[in-house]
């Protein structure tokens, strides 16, 4: 183990601190480490299997399930919903603007399904905040902020 | 006036969503109060007798499902509220949630209370981290007055991640057992194994909100508003080619033009103003013609009659410069997409309309796409795989919507 794994066992380790060592608890640690790191890389789920005792393989089959979890490394990722509802409202010159912006940032732009919000359609979700009726303008200073906020 | 307000909070209310003033004002903490002094039994009868059916699609009895619960054999039982609301053009939860998230959480403790449960999950789509916060807002209201809590009935939010199949029941079920989210085999149904094995008792948020506001007045109150076959109020979710989209609570029973015109409700189609179709029920519903929903009431046996159902209570509104091919080649994505996989009619099968959606053979293969639908509606393992060509099917019994933009 080199010191770089070393060093990732020990942060998951401190992050994953007064979970119960149980197999249920697997979804609620994979979003604590998402929120932290963002990207599950091997490292990483090494050390959540590792740490709440479950093997590598299952964790990495649940971990690999989810969308949500399927990040870019050092992405920020940014969803645009291109779903029916959204499209219809211009969920395309959203997108478009969202990887104009994306260039050069740490940003992943992602078509996502149905976000949800189909009665302030086209929606995007960036961070924490789901953007409502939004624009292209919204959207280019959205992608623009992020790692600014 | 034609909408209703009793699962939707009165809109001239000023007490925060998930306050203390709010579970007052609604008349919850008195709903709580009646249904801990009843019997399990008790409780059961009521819902039984006030008509209730899932509200998240498939329309079960929910007095029936209780019974089954509270009857199961088991030491430990579990309640949970399915709020992994992932569907194209379904938003009613999230509305319902953010304006007032006691009412569900309400009729999950009476829930959790009556079949006797100390555990409650509530599981939540990830992409809605706004709605989450409001839920734990109202568990925290809730366990400080004593409702919920260690040692009372414990209740827990539980994050989806980006699954849409995470919210089948039992799909949902291996979710929370930090398993792969992917649908087991039915029977055993999950009122008599569900969580670890466990009788659980799964509901649709909207239908928990229903037995909150059931227990804060009566079942004749409750039946006050709907049909002879259903009493209550539905929410509708508009969106699409309509003047006002966004969720609507309407009483069963309503002509589904006045749900489309009424000035209240969705004000009238937009767009070119044209109706093209309606699709119904969600990513698995069925489209209406104009002609059909002049003719349909919001009730199970009128929009039976069109092969169609509420379902999660989707209205999907598309002006006649909609190219329904192109919708039906989003859905075709999104199926095969989202299928997990497991069982090949599904997996296959979702992937071979997709891909004859996008040849441009929706309207030329029909016989193929029949079988192939036949197929996945007699042999997938659950919902999605059973219920995904159901949109496309319904427009092959439509040869009136399939005409070229």
């Amino acid at each position: 183990m080199d010191t770089q794994d070393l060093a990732i066992n020990t942060e998951v380790a401190a992050l994953l601190q007064g979970m119960p060592r149980d197999r249920s608890q697997l979804l609620p640690a994979l979003w604590r480490v998402v929120d932290r790191y963002q990207e599950l890389t091997p490292g990483v789920i090494d050390a959540v299997s590792q740490s709440l005792n479950i093997p590598y393989a299952e964790v990495y089959g649940v971990a690999s399930f989810y969308t949500l979890f399927d990040n870019a490394p050092g992405k920020v990722p940014v969803h645009i919903c291109t779903d029916v509802m959204c499209a219809l409202q211009g969920a395309g010159s959203l997108q478009e603007a969202a990887e104009d912006a994306a260039l050069g940032r740490p940003v992943a732009v992602r078509e996502s399904a149905c976000l949800g919000q189909c009665d302030h359609a086209p929606a995007a979700w960036i961070g924490s905040q789901v953007m409502r009726r939004a624009t292209p303008e919204a959207v280019r200073a959205a992608v623009k902020a992020v790692g600014h906020e | 006036m034609n909408e209703v307000r009793r699962l939707l909070p009165d809109l001239r209310s000023a007490s925060g969503p998930a306050s203390p003033e709010r579970l007052a004002e609604r008349g919850f903490d008195q709903a709580l109060t009646k249904a801990w002094a009843m019997s399990s039994q008790a409780i059961i009868d009521e819902v039984t007798a006030s008509g209730i059916k899932g509200r998240g699609g498939a329309a079960f009895p929910t007095g029936l499902k209780w019974s089954s619960v509270n009857k199961a054999e088991g030491q430990t039982k579990y309640v949970v509220m399915n709020a992994d609301e992932s569907e194209l053009g379904t938003f009613k939860d999230r509305v319902l949630l953010e304006e007032d998230p006691l009412g569900a959480l309400v009729g999950l403790l009476i829930a959790a209370h009556a079949v006797g449960a100390r555990k409650a999950f509530c599981y939540i789509r990830g992409e809605y981290r706004e709605v989450e916060q409001m839920l734990a807002k109202a568990i925290d209201t809730l366990t400080q007055l004593g409702w919920a809590g260690p040692g009372r009935i414990d209740v827990e939010i539980r994050r989806g991640a980006g699954a849409y199949i995470a919210g089948e029941e039992t799909a949902l079920f291996n979710s929370i057992e930090g398993k792969r989210p992917e649908p087991r085999v039915k029977p055993p149904f999950p009122t008599n194994k569900g969580l670890w094995g466990s009788p659980t008792l799964i509901q649709n948020v909207e239908t928990l909100a229903n037995v909150a506001i059931l227990f804060a007045h009566d079942a004749q109150w409750f039946a006050e508003y709907g049909t002879k076959a259903t009493a209550g109020t539905k929410l509708v979710a508009l969106s699409g080619h309509i003047q006002r989209p966004g969720v609507y609570e309407v009483p069963f029973g309503m002509a589904l033009a006045d749900i489309l015109n009424a000035p209240d409700l969705g004000g009238g189609v937009a767009g070119s103003g044209r109706l093209r179709a309606v699709l119904l029920g969600g990513a698995a519903g069925t489209f209406l013609s104009p002609d059909e929903v002049a003719q349909s009431q919001l009730d199970y046996a009128s929009l039976g009659a069109f092969g169609a159902s509420i379902g999660s209570g989707a209205v999907m509104v598309f002006d006649d410069t909609v190219d329904l091919q192109w919708v039906l080649t989003k859905l075709a994505r999104f199926f095969a997409d989202e299928s997990c996989g497991q069982c090949v009619p599904c997996r296959i099968g979702t992937q071979r309309i997709w891909e004859i959606a996008e040849k441009g053979g929706l309207w030329t293969r029909t016989e193929d796409l029949r079988e192939l639908g036949q197929a996945m509606r007699d042999a997938s393992i659950c919902g999605l795989g059973q219920t995904a060509p159901l949109a496309l099917l319904s427009i092959l019994d439509r040869p009136g919507l399939r005409q070229d933009v």
